[in-house]
């Protein structure tokens, strides 16, 4: 389980694709499922009504929150946010979400075929090349894989790709490539869609010429301050981009940012804060986009360290939190309520476990039966993502109601020794489906596993193993639904909402998708800045 | 070498200014090694450990203790201090953690950036700030005296970051949009290529400094305006020109320079917060970004580089208080 040292930001916004829910779509239900255009590119969510049809051409400049010297680029790692704007602009993936959080084959491959459950087998698209006109080719995939599998490199995507064989990655032909699991495994579609898995050519390093097969290549890039992006003349999507050139601005401070947005200086910004949207939405010239994520800062309670080993306090603790509220606390509303399970947009997530309330007598009446009346508690928390630390403090304060004393330690140190060692801390998590999600954080072999899950008596890591194995889709939910199960009744779990990605846009741009369940800001940077255009 | 000074208007007083300014550079070295010595201790004592702070959630001990192997983080802090003060006195400021580069390379262009905004900053709010004090002394409680003052009292009470904020909304957000509200200067750009966008820093600074200069300007040429020599002037018939340019205003600048040094040293670190508002790309950007990273050589690197502006600032207006002061000039 090699992961990335800053795999924390990555997470804040990486995509979880759903390979099940595609198989669901394309009616396959057993044996060698078939990924296979065409599909419709884009879900339903509506296009902005900005009015004006595509104009080509113009400079389209876009001011990312954050950033630094730490800034990168590189096809398949991200540090800050700004590395992911730049990323998606020059990098593909070989099957893409679409605006409903379903993998489509509108990437670089053809088809991704799961012909085993330890084989898959990937067939590209032809006519791909890449910035610098040579052809897309199976090399150019094995040495992507290879490169993410490896361990130094410190990739995002390693930690996905554990069962492939680095050194079992067959060329078929030019466009056929065969991967030869070292165990069965169900979600290698859905790492390949994971927008840091991008495809780069034979012998790409981040220290080399950054040459992808994306709409835009790179012209210039200092870190912590900005880069430009120039159209891609050979791009394989013909007519597209619109965009001569892309812009990408760093803002350490989110208020020069919309003082950029609102004089005009930049066309479109991440993450507008809540006190700001209504400045935004009073300028007419001005469009709010929400997308609706699921990343989630959860409160980890480690179900085998006192006194959370005993489940009661565990259940007792979940029903001390009043969702509603905390939601407009911390996020203003920009998110939706949740029901201490993560991945809401896995076509296996079980909506039809009842939403959990506060119910403060319950809690009570729990703590009260398992002996700990009174209790008092430290929970451990770091400004390690937005909303981290006001978690806390409004969990603490929810708390009193129930006679539980919540002392909170805002820790510059938290991601260091005491980390996945302590009984009571928080985190935070991006979007993942259901099981490369336990994969990084619901399984003793999993890097990050706060909550020290699953109990020892649990038939939880057999149930895992045998979603993995499990091709048919919906006999694959109905184990995960098992596992959820666990997870809702005994889990460590409290997971109170997940928020919104809230960003704002100039409308003379258009092709923005509102509402999209894309997981990375602005509808995924305009799907690589290739759907959006400045409007006639 | 050491030279007797000898009786006013002798020789003696140049080669008196000379050994002056060189003994003040002596002591401006030694105030900068004993400046980085606690530069250094202090980024010791920051908060959070800069291998922690790069690796993040990935911290493990392992990747901790390879990663501080990496930085040099296991040497013994006088080792450290050592190599990294025997670097500086090479031009080598030693490699930033987190851009993995050398930090000379990382702050080049900044450097540039907010050396060029504060001394457009300063080339403008010294002359007048002179101008404005010495005439609203000269018209003391007459209403120019009174809206100065009390403009004065506001703009000195207000900090630099609510002004640039006011200034922001004002002339380019809500009320008016005729300026840029951020600075946006492309790598290898230099801010002078476009000077309409460093308007509302430039300005911010100014209206930082100016109050304090203006303020004691003016008390400074009040006093000097009621002192015996300058009545004495006056007795004697001389123009009131010429008692104001050659009696009144070289006696009251003395003072000022101090204070005008002392406030140039401060833009430098006010200009941490300006640069911060207005997404300039100076040093102030980079002393954020590095707090924040934990990047213990650019925050060493910036922090001398302020401590060395303080010195020469103040090196500066001694040097320029003795030679607009009769008195002080002729008794070295």
């Amino acid at each position: 389980m090699a992961d990335t040292p800053m795999e924390r930001l990555g997470d804040l916004t990486a995509s979880t694709l759903t390979r099940r829910r595609l198989l669901i779509n394309a009616g396959v239900l057993a044996g060698g499922a078939m990924l296979a255009g065409p599909l419709a590119a884009c879900g339903t969510s509506s296009p902005n009504a900005a009015g004006g049809s595509p104009k080509r051409g113009g400079n389209f400049r876009l001011g990312v929150t954050g950033g630094g010297s730490g800034d990168i680029i590189d096809g398949q790692k991200i540090v800050t946010k700004p590395d992911q704007a730049r990323l998606v602009a020059g990098f593909e993936t070989l099957l893409e979400y679409d605006t409903n959080y379903k993998l489509q084959t509108t990437g670089l491959a053809e088809s991704v075929t799961q012909d085993a459950p330890d084989k898959w087998t990937i067939k590209l698209k032809s006519g791909i090349t890449f910035h610098n006109g040579k052809p897309l080719t199976s090399d150019d995939v094995i040495y992507s894989l290879q490169r993410i599998s490896d361990p130094k490199q410190g990739l995002f995507g390693t930690a996905g790709l554990n069962s492939v064989d680095p050194n079992n990655i067959k060329k078929v032909d030019d466009r056929t490539v065969t991967l030869n699991l070292k165990q069965a495994d169900s979600t290698i579609g859905d790492q390949l869609g994971q927008y840091y898995n991008g495809i780069v050519p034979v012998g790409y390093t981040r220290a080399g010429e950054q040459i992808g097969t994306g709409a835009y290549k790179v012209q210039s890039f200092t870190k912590g301050q900005q880069s430009v992006h120039v159209r891609n003349t050979n791009y394989w999507r013909s007519g597209l981009p619109y965009f001569d050139t892309v812009t990408i601005i760093d803002f350490p401070d989110v208020a020069a940012q919309v003082n950029a947005l609102l004089s005009g200086q930049i066309d479109a910004m991440t993450d507008i804060p809540a006190a700001q949207i209504n400045v935004v939405k009073s300028h007419s010239n001005l469009a709010i986009l929400e997308g609706q994520g699921a990343d989630w800062r959860p409160l980890c309670m480690a179900i085998d360290m006192p006194p959370f080993d005993d489940v009661k306090v565990r259940q007792a603790m979940r029903l001390i939190v009043d969702r509603n509220a905390m939601l407009q606390q911390v996020f203003s509303g920009h998110g939706r309520i949740a029901n201490d399970l993560y991945s809401p947009f896995d076509p296996a997530y079980d909506s039809s476990l009842p939403q959990r309330h506060q119910d403060i007598a319950q809690a009570k009446s729990l703590l009260h039966s398992a002996g700990k009346d009174n209790l008092v508690v430290d929970l451990h928390t770091t400004d390690g993502a937005a909303g981290m630390v006001d978690s806390a403090n409004i969990f603490a304060s929810q708390a009193k109601a129930a006679g539980v004393t919540v002392n909170v330690h805002n820790d510059p140190n938290y991601y260091g020794d005491q980390y996945l060692k302590l009984a009571f801390s928080v985190d935070f998590w991006g979007t993942r489906n259901f099981l490369p999600q336990v994969a990084n954080g619901s399984i003793p072999t999993a890097p990050y596993n706060e909550c020290h899950w699953p109990p020892k008596d649990s038939n939880y890591i057999s149930l895992y193993q045998d979603a993995l194995k499990e091709v048919n889709a919906s006999k694959r939910a109905d184990i995960i639904h098992q596992m959820q199960k666990l997870e809702y009744d005994q889990g460590g779990y409290i997971i109170p909402m997940f928020n919104n990605l809230v960003d704002a846009y100039a409308t003379k741009v258009g092709g923005f998708n509102n509402g999209s369940k894309a997981t990375l800001n602005l509808d995924s940077f305009g799907h690589g800045y290739r759907s959006i255009y400045f409007t006639a | 070498m050491l030279e007797r000074p000898g009786p006013a208007g002798g020789p003696a007083r140049t080669g008196g200014i000379r050994l002056f300014i060189l003994r003040r550079i002596l002591q401006g070295l030694l105030v900068l090694v004993l400046v980085s010595i606690v530069v250094f201790a202090a980024t010791q004592a920051l908060p959070g450990d800069p291998a922690r702070a790069i690796l993040g959630r990935g911290a493990t001990p392992a990747s901790l203790a390879a990663l501080r192997d990496q930085l040099h983080l296991n040497q013994p802090k006088v080792v450290q201090y050592l190599t990294w003060a025997g670097g500086l006195l090479h031009g080598d400021a030693g490699r930033s953690f987190a851009a993995q580069e050398p930090v000379s390379k990382l702050l080049g262009d900044r450097i540039v950036n907010t050396a060029f905004l504060l001394l457009v900053s300063g080339v403008i709010s010294i002359p007048l700030s002179i101008f404005i004090g010495a005439y609203a002394a000269l018209w003391r409680d007459r209403p120019f005296d009174v809206v100065t003052s009390l403009a004065t009292l506001v703009f000195a009470a207000l900090p630099e970051f609510v002004v640039g904020v006011a200034l922001v909304v004002l002339f380019a957000t809500t009320v008016f949009h005729f300026l840029p509200a951020i600075t946006l200067i492309p790598p290898g750009g230099r801010p002078w290529d476009q000077p309409i966008a460093i308007i509302l820093p430039t300005l911010t600074l100014v209206l930082a400094v100016t109050p304090y200069v203006v303020r004691i300007m003016r008390a400074s040429m009040v006093e000097v305006l009621e002192s015996d020599y300058v009545e004495m002037a006056r007795l004697k018939g001389l123009p009131e020109r010429i008692v104001l340019r050659r009696h009144a205003l070289p006696n009251a600048l003395g003072p000022t320079f101090q204070v005008i040094a002392i406030n140039l040293a401060y833009l430098a670190g006010g200009v941490i917060v300006v640069e911060y508002i207005f997404n300039y790309a100076g040093i102030g950007g980079a002393l954020r970004d590095a707090v924040f990273n934990r990047d213990l050589p650019v925050v060493q690197a910036i922090a001398m580089i302020i401590a060395g502006l303080y010195v020469a600032l103040n090196l500066l207006a001694d040097i320029a208080t003795i030679l607009v002061t009769p008195r002080l000039r002729t008794r070295l």
